[in-house]
C-alpha cells in the first residue's frame, strides 16, 4: 500500500485584495443609502488625497486606483469614498490570523494577508483540498473578500495566493514563477527600475542571469529573495502568537451615537473574541467596554458579566444590548474599546439529548439577562441569620444561596424592613408574649416582648413591646 | 380465552362521560375539558375551584384587602412544592420582605427563592422568567401605575408559553383592570377567600381556609418546660 508523505512543508497564503476597501467599510452599520453607491478608499499620499481602492461599481464608471479624490468625483459624483482605516485593516488582519491559527501553529502575517504552514495540518484536516475548503469556510463570516494560495515555501506562498494559483511541488513553482512577468515579485521600485533597465521582463531571465552578475548589479538582495521563493534558502518568519488578553480599540468611521449602530460594531468585536477564545482555549467571564464620546466628553464604562463562563453570541449580543439601553448617550461615540475577561479551559456547551436545551446553562442564562437591566444588586435570594434580634435574623443574599433556618416560634410571613412604631389602643393582642433579651454584647442590647396582634379589620400583625433601648410598641410584621 | 363480557363484569361500573373525558381526540361542545393545574394545597380551596388548583400557564389575579394581607399564605403550599420539584421561584418586587424563616418552615427551598427588588422592572423581568420556561412559579406584585389591560395580557401570554402559574397581586385599593384571566380571588383579612371570577363565573360565598397548625406560644412553652 502507497502512503502518501504528509510531512513535507506546504504553506497557504490568505490574500485580502480588498483590504483598504472593505476595511474602511468594515464598522459602519449599512445605511439605506448603501445599495449601488459605487465606494472607494483614499488616503493621503504625497500631500493629496487618492484613491487606494475602488470596488466594481466604481471602476464601471472610470474611477481608477492613484486617482486623486477630486478627479474620481467629477468621474463619479455619488462616489462614497472613506478614508482608510489602517487601524481596521491591522484588526481584520489580527482576525484573519486567529482563524489561520485554527488550522496551524506556524502563522505569520503579509502585508495583506496571512502565510500559514499546512502540511503538518493535513493529517488532521485530510487532503489539501478538504483543508482548503474548510480554511475558506471558516474565513468566510469574517465578511472579507479573500484569495488562497498554494507554495511549497512561506516566501512563495503570498504571491501565489496573489495570483490564486496553486504550486504543491518545488518543480510546479519553478515551472509557473518562469512564466511571471517581473513586477509580480516584491521589489523596491529602485530595483524594478533597474531590472527594466537591463531588458529583463520574465521571471526566467532573472533566474538565468549568473548570479554574481545579478549581485553586482542589483546587491545581494535581490538574489537572497529568489532562492527564498525557489526554495533554496530559509525565509526568515516571524511566527504570529494569539495575544495574553483580548482588547480590542475601535475607531468608528462615522460616530454614532444609536444603540443598533453600536451593537453592530460590538459584533464586529465578538468575530475576533469568539476565534480568540477558541484559540486560546478560554472561557468568557465578562466584556468591559468603554466609549469615548466625541470632544473629550465623559467616556460611559459598562461591564457585562456571564455567570456562566461561556462564549453564545446571541446572549452576549441581548445583555450588551440591554446595557446599552438605559444608558443616556449625549455625544456621538467616536472610539470604542472592548476588554475580555475570561478563564482558561474550555468546555463545550452540552445540551439535553431529548429537549436540546441544557436547564443547568438557562437557568444562569436568565439571570445575566435579568441583572443586564435590573443590576446585580435587583436580583437576591433571601437567608436567615442566625441572630436572635428578628429584623437581624435575615439578609438579602445572592440568588441560589443555601441555606437553613433554626426553629424559631412562629414568624410572620411579611416582614417590614424596619420595625414601625404604632399605637396598641387600636390592636387586640392574641398570643404572646415572647421575650427577647440580647444583644449585650455588641451594644445593642434590647429587650422586647413579641405579640402576635388583630387590628381593627382583623389582620394578623407581629408587634413588639419594646423595653430596652427605647420605649414603646412597634409593629414588625404582617401574617399572611 | 376468557369471553369479554367476564372482562368488564370485573371492572367497576364506569360513567359514560368518565370515558368520554378521558379522550383526547374528541370534542364535547362547550364543555371544556379542565386545564391543567397545580394543587393549591388547601383542600378547601381545591374543591371550589373549577380547574380544581392554580392553572398551569394562566394569570391568576389576587386581590388582597392590604399589602401583605394573606396572599403569601395563600400560596406558600404550591411555592414550596415547586422548589421541592427543584423549580425556582420568582417574586418580582413584593411589597414587603418574605421572611425567610416562614418560608423554610412552609417547605420552601430558599436557595430557588428568587427576589426581584426592582419595582420599575418587575413585570418585565415577570415576563422573562415565565417565557425561560424554568421557574416553577412567578408571583408579581405590581406597582399602581404598572395595572393596566394590556401589561396583564402581556404577562399572560407569556404565562402560556410555560406550565408554571402566575399570580399577580394587585395593590390594595387598585381596581383591577379587565383581563384575561382565568381565576380573580379577593384576599380578605384572617385568610377569607372569595371567588370574584372563574370559568364557572363568581363563587357562591367566601371560602375559609383550615387554620395552619400554628401552635400557641403558650402551649409551646409548656411542651418546652414538659420536656425539661
Amino acid at each position: 500500500m502507497r502512503r502518501t508523505v504528509h510531512n513535507a512543508a506546504l504553506w497557504t497564503g490568505v490574500v485580502c485584495p480588498r483590504l483598504a476597501l472593505e476595511g474602511a467599510g468594515r464598522m459602519r452599520a449599512p445605511g439605506n443609502d448603501a445599495a449601488e453607491r459605487p465606494r472607494a478608499a483614499h488616503d493621503t499620499i504625497g500631500g493629496q488625497l487618492r484613491l487606494v481602492a475602488v470596488d466594481e461599481v466604481a471602476a464601471r464608471m472610470g474611477v481608477r486606483t492613484g486617482q486623486a479624490l477630486t478627479d474620481a468625483l467629477a468621474i463619479a459624483p455619488t462616489l462614497d469614498s472613506q478614508p482608510r482605516d489602517r487601524r481596521a485593516e491591522a484588526a481584520w488582519l489580527e482576525d484573519l490570523a486567529l482563524v489561520a491559527y485554527g488550522f496551524s501553529h506556524q502563522v505569520a502575517l503579509t502585508g495583506d494577508g496571512v502565510v500559514l504552514e499546512v502540511g503538518g495540518s493535513r493529517r488532521l484536516h485530510g487532503p489539501l483540498d478538504t483543508l482548503l475548503a474548510s480554511l475558506e469556510e471558516a474565513l468566510a463570516p469574517l465578511g472579507m473578500t479573500t484569495v488562497l494560495g498554494v507554495a511549497p515555501v512561506a516566501a512563495a506562498a503570498g504571491l501565489m495566493a496573489r495570483a490564486g494559483a496553486r504550486a504543491e511541488t518545488p518543480d510546479e513553482l519553478e515551472r509557473r514563477l518562469a512564466d511571471w512577468p517581473i513586477e509580480r515579485l516584491e521589489l523596491a521600485p529602485a530595483e524594478r527600475r533597474k531590472l527594466a533597465g537591463l531588458g529583463l521582463k520574465r521571471v526566467r531571465d532573472l533566474v538565468a542571469l549568473p548570479r554574481f552578475e545579478l549581485d553586482r548589479r542589483l546587491g545581494q538582495g535581490v538574489g537572497r529573495y529568489l532562492d527564498q521563493l525557489r526554495g533554496r534558502l530559509d525565509t526568515p518568519l516571524v511566527y504570529w502568537q494569539p495575544p495574553e488578553t483580548f482588547s480590542r480599540l475601535v475607531e468608528l468611521p462615522v460616530p454614532v451615537r444609536r444603540t443598533e449602530a453600536l451593537v453592530f460594531v460590538l459584533n464586529r468585536v465578538l468575530d475576533g473574541l469568539e476565534h480568540w477564545l477558541r484559540v486560546r482555549d478560554e472561557r468568557l467571564t465578562a466584556l468591559h467596554v468603554t466609549l469615548f464620546p466625541e470632544d473629550q466628553g465623559p467616556k460611559i464604562a459598562f461591564s457585562a458579566g456571564l455567570g456562566q463562563p461561556g462564549f453564545q453570541r446571541d446572549r452576549l449580543l441581548e445583555i450588551l444590548r440591554l446595557k446599552l439601553e438605559p444608558v443616556r448617550i449625549t455625544a456621538d461615540i467616536e472610539r470604542l474599546k472592548v476588554e475580555a475577561d475570561s478563564v482558561s479551559g474550555q468546555r463545550p456547551p452540552q445540551a439535553d439529548l431529548w429537549s436540546g436545551t441544557n436547564i443547568n446553562d438557562a437557568w444562569p442564562a436568565l439571570l445575566d439577562r435579568l441583572g443586564a437591566r435590573i443590576g446585580e444588586d435587583g436580583l437576591c435570594g433571601v437567608a436567615p441569620k442566625s441572630d436572635h434580634r428578628p429584623e437581624k435574623a435575615w439578609a438579602w443574599t445572592k440568588p441560589g444561596t443555601t441555606a437553613v433556618a433554626e426553629d424559631t416560634p412562629e414568624r410572620p410571613a411579611w416582614l417590614l424592613p424596619e420595625p414601625r412604631p404604632c399605637r396598641i389602643d387600636a390592636l387586640r393582642l392574641i398570643d404572646g408574649p415572647e421575650r427577647i433579651e440580647t444583644g449585650w454584647w455588641d451594644g445593642q442590647d434590647c429587650r422586647r416582648d413579641y405579640w402576635v396582634a388583630h387590628d381593627e379589620r382583623g389582620h394578623r400583625l407581629w408587634v413588639f413591646r419594646e423595653y430596652k433601648p427605647r420605649d414603646g410598641w412597634f409593629v414588625h410584621g404582617v401574617f399572611g | 380465552m376468557p369471553p369479554t363480557s367476564t372482562v368488564y363484569a370485573s371492572t367497576r361500573p364506569i360513567s359514560l362521560d368518565h370515558l368520554l373525558a378521558d379522550r383526547d381526540d374528541l370534542w364535547r361542545g362547550r364543555r371544556r375539558r379542565p386545564a391543567p393545574a397545580r394543587s393549591t394545597g388547601h383542600a378547601a380551596l381545591d374543591a371550589q375551584l373549577p380547574t380544581g388548583g392554580w392553572a398551569r400557564g394562566k394569570l391568576t389575579e389576587l386581590v388582597p384587602d392590604r399589602a401583605g394581607g394573606g396572599e403569601l399564605d395563600l400560596l406558600l403550599p404550591c411555592l414550596a412544592e415547586c422548589t421541592r420539584e427543584g423549580r425556582s421561584v420568582v417574586f418580582a418586587s413584593p411589597p414587603l420582605v418574605p421572611c425567610p424563616q416562614r418560608l423554610h418552615r412552609a417547605g420552601v427551598d430558599l436557595a430557588r427563592v428568587l427576589v426581584v427588588r426592582a419595582p420599575d422592572h418587575a413585570l418585565w423581568a415577570a415576563e422573562q422568567c415565565l417565557k425561560s420556561g424554568l421557574c416553577g412559579a412567578v408571583v408579581a406584585w405590581p406597582q399602581r401605575a404598572q395595572v393596566n389591560e394590556r401589561a396583564m395580557r402581556r404577562l399572560q401570554l407569556a404565562a402560556e408559553n410555560g406550565e408554571a402559574p402566575l399570580f399577580v397581586c394587585y395593590p390594595p385599593g387598585c381596581p383591577a383592570p379587565p383581563s384575561l384571566a382565568a381565576l380573580r380571588l379577593a384576599v380578605h383579612a384572617g385568610g377569607e377567600l372569595e371567588v370574584l371570577r372563574s370559568a364557572q363565573g363568581p363563587g357562591a360565598g367566601p371560602i375559609r381556609l383550615a387554620p395552619d397548625n400554628v401552635v400557641p406560644l403558650a402551649a409551646r412553652r409548656r411542651a418546652l418546660e414538659a420536656r425539661a
